[in-house]
């Protein structure tokens, strides 16, 4: 083996990233440091690292969103980098810049690249500059007045988004022009709140919509590549539950458009590491349109992985070390279909109400195109402070029916107690008509199947 | 508390009474008598959460090799009787107020609960740690310029015998 791209990394992260982070790094001989809250001693992740130390108490703003923390956490135990998964300070350009200054590799893109594609409005500018097509809206908006013109231009039904946003914070749909003034308020504050700026601009609102990614990975020596789409159009509030690769509703030419759309956005901002530039694909029109840039790896990687079969939390660290990325874009080959299920600590029966405890069984099933990756065990006790998920199940066949018979019966023999999960949705998402014909849109879970369930109860 | 009568012993004092008592790893029972008041307190070490513990170390998934290991932070062996100056926060552990001069506090020495017993830097940041009661320095089981970890013993402290003001 080639000698290791760092010989010490900190794991700035939890859950079943930070296990995934330290596979990678066993793989690529680099010892890890796991950086742990006090609710996460005992964790897989603690267990499996070379070492493990405590940054702070239990609540992620105490540890996990700690920046000067990590930097310590990593300067006193000899880590040269830092990992920061996805979530928590992976896309905060402070971050990235406090490594930088400190001496330490941050295994992501520059603060520069996660600033100008962190805030929506100018991530926009520099898609439309890079001939990536937008959703038809506006910049900033700054008052009621700005807001009903803007709409009248664009046409309702409109959708106001927070400048900052994220996760479908801040976002209200309007359909009227009578809806304006309170959805504003509310979008406003609802941002203010969770971001800290209340900034919101607008968008046409797409009745039909699915949501499909483009991974693409840049270097230092100004490499960019891709490795195909994911499609992430099952979700529920903006959350996304199921991922699959490739996409069973955009054709081949739309693929190397959006390919091709996400590599000039890439090498438009010299990335350097793993992203991802989301689309909506409006399936009505057979257009997409650019919604964001990821700066950091996506918890749905593995579908990529797995009809790619490239290794991208390694390729990741090596790109950190300085190394080109280890393929160039011919070699990269698609095989199969591959679908990843989130299976998460929710009561799916009860409005996706979370369901810590302590996992008294835990088996995940093991077999041919099966993967799972997690830090659950059994006596494990997930705690109530962070996310809820549990483990992604992902399942790859040679064609998208295989893989969804071989993820349902694979989501059958998970032996689960002590919490409720949301196994038993994915089963009902996967059994559905829709799904299997790809009729799937973003609002589906709310509007098709929960409502028929609500019906039917 | 001139002058204090039990009567005066207050929800907040109990409370301060039991984080004192949490503190110190090594008390499991703790028995106080005041004139007509006595407050016992007993940590539930109760077998079934150790053998929950072990339950949780033992079963990992297949596949995963899982070295046994304990939490981050041995413990150290606590002086009996000691209250623990712990870390509040992760950082690099320092004696002085600055290289060459000297330490805060030696073993031996005698401090209020508002004295300074070292210095953690996170960052050039440095947070002046106090002793949070008033006894005698036992015992400094950090390393000057040593990396701590959250909730890790810094210093040990024998608290003074309560005294009638």
């Amino acid at each position: 083996m080639a000698s290791p791209p760092f010989r010490r990394l900190l794991v700035a992260n939890r859950g079943e990233i930070a296990v995934r982070v330290i596979r990678a790094c066993d793989k690529l001989g680099i010892e890890t440091v796991a950086a742990v809250s006090e609710a996460d001693r005992d964790s897989l992740a603690a267990r499996t690292a070379t070492r493990a130390v405590c940054i702070g108490p239990a609540p992620a703003r105490e540890s996990y969103l700690k920046p000067e923390a990590l930097v310590a956490a990593a300067l006193g135990t000899g880590c040269e980098a830092i990992h920061p998964g996805y979530g928590f300070l992976s896309e905060r350009p402070a971050f990235s810049r406090l490594c930088r200054e400190a001496g330490v590799r941050f295994v992501g893109p520059s603060p520069e690249a996660i600033e100008a594609m962190g805030d929506k409005i100018s991530a926009v500018r520099l898609a439309t500059e890079a001939g990536v097509p937008r959703v038809p809206g506006s910049e900033r908006i700054d008052s009621l007045a700005t807001a009903q013109s803007e709409a009248r231009r664009v046409g309702y039904p409109v959708l106001l988004k927070a400048s900052a946003g994220g996760g479908g914070r801040g976002m209200r749909i309007v359909r009227s022009e009578a809806e304006l003034p309170a959805a504003m308020q509310a979008a406003a504050a609802e941002a203010q709140a969770a971001f800290g700026d209340g900034t919101l601009y607008m968008e046409k609102f797409i009745e039909r919509a699915r949501h499909i990614e483009i991974q693409v990975l840049g270097d230092s020596h100004g490499n960019v590549v891709h490795l195909g789409e994911r499609d992430c159009s099952t979700q529920r509030r903006h959350q996304k539950l199921i991922e699959e690769a490739p996409s069973p509703a955009i054709d081949a030419a739309m693929r190397v458009e959006l390919a091709d759309a996400a590599v000039r956005l890439a090498r438009r901002v010299s990335y350097e590491g793993a992203g991802t530039v989301e689309f909506v694909y409006d399936t009505d029109a057979g257009r997409a349109y650019f919604l964001e840039m990821n700066t950091r790896i996506q918890v749905e990687h593995p579908v990529t992985e797995m009809v790619t079969g490239r290794d991208l939390v390694a390729e990741q660290i090596r790109i950190a070390a300085g190394e080109p990325v280890s393929f160039a874009q011919g070699d990269v080959a698609l095989r199969g279909h591959a679908i990843e299920c989130r299976i998460n600590a929710e009561d799916a029966s009860r409005g996706f109400l979370p369901s810590p405890g302590r996992l008294t069984s835990w088996s995940m099933p093991q077999g041919e195109g099966l993967r799972v990756d997690t830090h659950c065990f059994e006596g494990y006790l997930v705690p109530p402070f962070y996310d809820s998920l549990l483990a992604k199940v992902i399942a790859h066949g040679s064609s998208r029916a295989e893989a969804i018979e071989r993820m349902d019966s694979a989501l059958a023999r998970c032996r689960i107690e002590g919490v409720l999960t949301t196994a038993p949705f994915h089963r009902a998402v996967l059994a559905h008509k829709d799904f299997r014909a790809a009729r799937v849109t973003t609002r589906w879970v709310e509007e098709t199947l929960l409502a028929r369930e609500k019906v039917a109860a | 508390m001139a002058a204090a009568s039990t009567m005066d012993l207050t929800h907040d004092d109990v409370a301060k009474i039991l984080k004192i008592i949490d503190e110190a790893a090594h008390l499991d029972e703790v028995e106080l008598e005041f004139a007509g008041l006595r407050l016992h307190v007993r940590r539930d070490a109760s077998p079934g959460e150790s053998v929950r513990r072990t339950a949780a170390s033992a079963a990992v998934p297949a596949g995963v090799a899982v070295p046994a290991k304990k939490a981050p932070v041995a413990e150290p062996q606590a002086p009996a009787g000691a209250v623990a100056v712990r870390a509040p926060m992760l950082g690099t552990f320092y004696r002085a107020p600055s290289p060459g001069e000297n330490p805060f506090v030696e073993v031996g020495q005698h401090v209020k609960a508002g004295d300074t017993v070292c210095l953690i830097e996170v960052m050039k940041l440095f947070n002046s740690i106090s002793a949070g009661v008033d006894g005698t320095v036992v015992a400094i089981p950090a390393q000057n310029g040593a990396l701590v970890e959250y909730n890790q013993p810094l210093v040990y402290v024998m608290p003074d015998p309560a005294s009638e003001e």
